[in-house]
């Protein structure tokens, strides 16, 4: 298992490197550059001109690719145009607001879909599975900007219960740290009911199907012959092999956890990684898109490979090595 | 308790008086004003900030050496009066005395020294820099004696004054730091009615009240600047009561005037959208071409269906709000029928299909636009019906704003467009010497390729003439040249339209400068 975890590690450095370069090149291959952002009757082009060789980019590409590369080696991204301060430090700035946000949302919907995917599979084609069917499709269509929209409408304005947007109430002055947990829990409702409200379906058709799955084996028939409890049969022999795809599922939305949901932020004014990402995409902000998806990137890979193990961690029919001495 | 202290709670304490018996209102002095801020706040230094976020939020925070009244004129701020030497080359400032900063230092010439100093230096990110250069040659800052500060042009340049409201940094905190690097930057020290107080990332900053302001304290407890990006957020907000302040779309107009609590201001902006024809395209070299074009375009349809009635029509490249706007231009009023002569004469003839052509070659043009601004891609697709009347083919391509100012901006002749519609914010200053001088092509901001050696003589002599009177004489005779001229066609202005929670009061007359321009005045009431 060691052996296999160091083994893909290793492979994830080439991985990484392609992708750094690949962006590095779409991005500059786009049109458009970040002073376009700062044209003004008032400013000569020669400013722009200066400001352009102040950040380097007056060089070729390539020299700029390996000078990027030179320092993100050893973790530092640059600064950040405009901002003018390290790439790290603004995204480490929006890290713990979308880690809050999405972590809750994901939990959340785990603790929902899990219980309602495995009662609609136990009792197939029943009222019960019609009307969770029923509604989680409703929710996978509903669009999430409109569905945020009404919450704020009704929430916010017409019953006055919940604040509108952003994540912490300004007037508050030197609040108690119970104080602005409470503060930030109700900024953080209407957002984290809207995602979960989108994302409940999917896990909940996911839950059910593969539950489904487990139910028709041969194990679980033998296991009513021999005379077990229903609820044993279902929570005991199926439940848990139902559950393993699931594991896939948690590590592939870990870099989305980080990455942070844009539509949600922007109309909740959330101060995510998902707004950040959006508005340096749109100012042509490099160094803040090349730290952005740099972390995205090293997240995903990673997702995979906790993923992959935790699969053999929970399943003793995978076994990595035995797999390699073949 | 000091003498100091108590005639500022003097000074307070009548500002506070005279406020209530003018509104018949009580100031509630534990009061917060919440502003939103579609943008985010990207660094809190006037001279490295160039989006109108940060610029809104260092505004209290900071004073110029000069700023603008309601009638948009330049008034003393931390300069008490200025003198300009005869020749126009030497601007000297009297500093107003007793000036603090936040932290309690004295402000003085130093200062004004430094900030100008620090814009000018090339490893400094600002992009104020083109405001102190003339000609390839820096102004020089001298000074004379701690209160007492000159300005030497190196030629005489009438633009200058409505660039010395630049705010004015500590010399005492920043000299000798790494300006661009600074954490300064992030909690700013200034001389403003508000101090500087948190600034919590793309969520919101705080400001709050300056007791020691040289002005008397404000009547305001604190400001709170909330990020809000999505525009219907923030009029649910406001709704909700969490903000008093928000921009309204022209759709949303209706709605938001019927609502209690709230006041809805419409004043007009010191803006102006256009049609830039391409002079470079054959099509557009011809005047009568866009002379025709002029004539075919009906402005008032285009407010009614984008704006809902609110704007104005535009004729030329000065707002109504400019001292400088000259209102007995060419206006070209909508006639389809001149507009098929001038047409006909240019060569233009209507093939079986309706469009005109002259030999094989249809008279068909592409307007460009940028994605998300939907009042322009509306315009668009009208112009696009409006022209079709009088035989004239246009297709529309929405460009991102990035890779449309790539095609305007390029260093290149002829450029990649035919038409784009796109806009100018003007200065406090008339001078438009970045737009329409012939040296301002392929490089610059004349990406239209007007060239007029009439025009190049008045600009050259609009920015180096220092008597207001004699000015607005040129750029009256400039408006009238260029609107006869047409390489723009000139489309509307758009209104302003803002609404501010009722509890809030001392708002200046609306205008262009807004709103908020005397912001220690501003009070909340309970």
């Amino acid at each position: 298992m060691r052996r296999y975890i160091v083994k893909r590690l290793i492979s994830l450095i080439p991985l990484l490197l392609g992708v750094s370069l690949v962006s590095f090149l779409i991005m500059h291959l786009a049109p458009g550059d970040p002073t376009a952002m700062l044209t003004d009757p008032s400013v000569k082009p020669e400013e722009l001109l200066r400001l352009r060789q102040n950040w380097g980019l007056d060089r070729p590409l390539i020299v700029q690719y390996f000078y990027w590369l030179w320092h993100a080696i050893r973790f530092d991204f640059g600064t950040a145009y405009m901002l003018n301060r390290p790439v790290s430090a603004v995204i480490a700035e929006r890290l713990p607001a979308t880690l809050l946000l999405m972590g809750t949302s994901f939990a959340v919907t785990l603790l929902i879909a899990v219980p309602l995917g495995v009662l609609s599979a136990a009792k197939k084609k029943g009222w019960f599975d019609n009307l969770v069917t029923v509604i989680s499709f409703a929710g996978m269509s509903i669009p999430s900007f409109w569905l945020a929209l009404m919450l704020m409408l009704l929430f916010s304005v017409k019953l006055n219960l919940l604040p509108a947007g952003g994540m912490y109430d300004p007037s508050l002055q030197t609040p108690s740290f119970l104080k602005s947990a409470i503060d930030v829990a109700l900024h953080m409702a209407l957002p984290v009911a809207t995602m979960v409200i989108v994302a409940l379906a999917g896990i909940t058709r996911y839950v059910r199907s593969s539950m489904l799955e487990a139910l028709s084996q041969n194990y679980i028939k033998a296991a009513r012959a021999r005379g077990l409890f229903e609820r044993t049969v279902i929570f005991k022999h199926a439940l848990r092999n139902a559950l393993l795809p699931l594991i896939t599922l948690i590590g592939l939305s870990l870099p989305e956890l980080f990455g942070g949901a844009f539509i949600v932020e922007t109309i909740f004014a959330w101060p995510g990684m998902g707004r950040l990402g959006v508005a340096a995409v749109f100012s042509r902000n490099y160094p803040v898109i090349m730290g952005v998806v740099m972390f995205s990137a090293f997240l995903i890979v990673i997702g995979n490979l906790l993923a992959d193990v935790c699969y053999a961690l929970a399943d003793p029919r995978i076994r990595y090595e035995k797999v390699q001495k073949k | 308790m000091s003498v100091k202290v108590k005639n500022i709670l003097t000074i307070w304490l009548t500002i506070i008086l005279l406020s209530a018996a003018v509104c018949g209102r009580t100031a509630d002095l534990e009061g917060d004003l919440v502003f939103a801020l579609g943008g985010e706040i990207s660094i809190l230094n006037p001279i490295l900030s160039a989006d109108s976020a940060s610029s809104s939020v260092e505004g209290p925070i900071f004073n110029g050496l000069t700023k603008i009244n309601e009638k948009l004129e330049i008034v003393p701020d931390l300069a008490e009066r200025w003198t300009v030497s005869k020749d126009g080359k030497v601007f000297t400032f009297f500093l107003r005395r007793g000036v603090k900063w936040h932290d309690g230092a004295s402000f003085t010439a130093r200062d004004v020294k430094f900030t100008f100093d620090s814009i000018l230096d090339p490893k400094v990110n600002s992009v104020r820099r083109s405001d102190y250069i003339i000609e390839g040659r820096p102004i020089r800052f001298k000074v004379i004696d701690a209160y007492t500060v000159q300005a030497v042009l190196p030629r005489p340049f009438a633009p200058f004054l409505a660039s010395s409201g630049m705010s004015i940094l500590p010399a005492h905190l920043l000299k000798g730091k790494d300006l661009n690097t600074s954490s300064f930057n992030q909690k700013p020290v200034g001389t403003g009615p508000f101090k500087f107080k948190e600034w919590k990332a793309s969520d919101h900053a705080t400001l709050v009240r300056n007791e020691k302001y040289h002005l008397g304290a404000p009547l305001l407890s604190s400001i709170i600047y909330r990020m809000i990006p999505d525009e219907n957020s923030r009029l649910i907000a406001l709704e909700s009561g969490q903000i008093d302040e928000s921009d309204v779309p022209p759709r949303e107009v209706g709605r938001i005037k019927r609502l209690k609590r709230v006041k809805v201001y419409e004043y007009e902006a010191l803006t102006y959208t256009y049609l830039g024809f391409n002079l470079a395209n054959p099509i557009f070299s011809d005047k009568r071409v866009r002379q025709a074009l002029a004539y075919a375009t009906d402005k008032q349809q285009l407010i009614n269906l984008i704006f809902l009635g609110a704007g104005a029509a535009a004729y030329s490249p000065s707002s109504p709000v400019s001292w400088a706007y000259e209102s007995s231009v060419e206006k070209y009023p909508l006639n389809r029928k001149i507009a098929e002569i001038l047409l006909d004469g240019a060569g233009w003839k209507k093939g079986p299909d309706g469009i005109r052509k002259k030999g094989s070659k249809p008279l068909e043009f592409t307007i460009l636009v940028n994605q998300g601004n939907k009042e322009r891609e509306k315009a668009a697709v009208i112009l696009q019906w409006q022209y079709k009347k009088i035989g004239v083919k246009v297709n529309i391509r929405v460009m991102e704003w990035s890779a449309m100012l790539r095609i305007l901006n390029a260093n290149k002749d002829p450029k990649d467009f035919d038409a784009v519609i796109i806009g100018w914010s003007l200065g406090i200053d008339p001078d438009q010497y970045s737009i329409w001088h012939s040296s301002q092509y392929p490089s610059g901001l004349n990406f239209v390729k007007y060239k007029n050696p009439k025009i190049d003589r008045l600009l050259e002599k609009g920015r180096t003439t220092m008597d207001r009177e004699s000015r607005k004489k040129i750029y009256s005779q400039l408006q009238k040249i260029i609107a006869e001229d047409q390489p723009y066609l000139f489309l509307w202005y758009p209104k302003a339209v803002v609404a501010v929670s009722e509890r809030v009061g001392g708002l200046s007359k609306p205008g262009p400068a807004g709103l908020f321009l005397n912001i220690e005045k501003v009070f909340v009431t309970k």
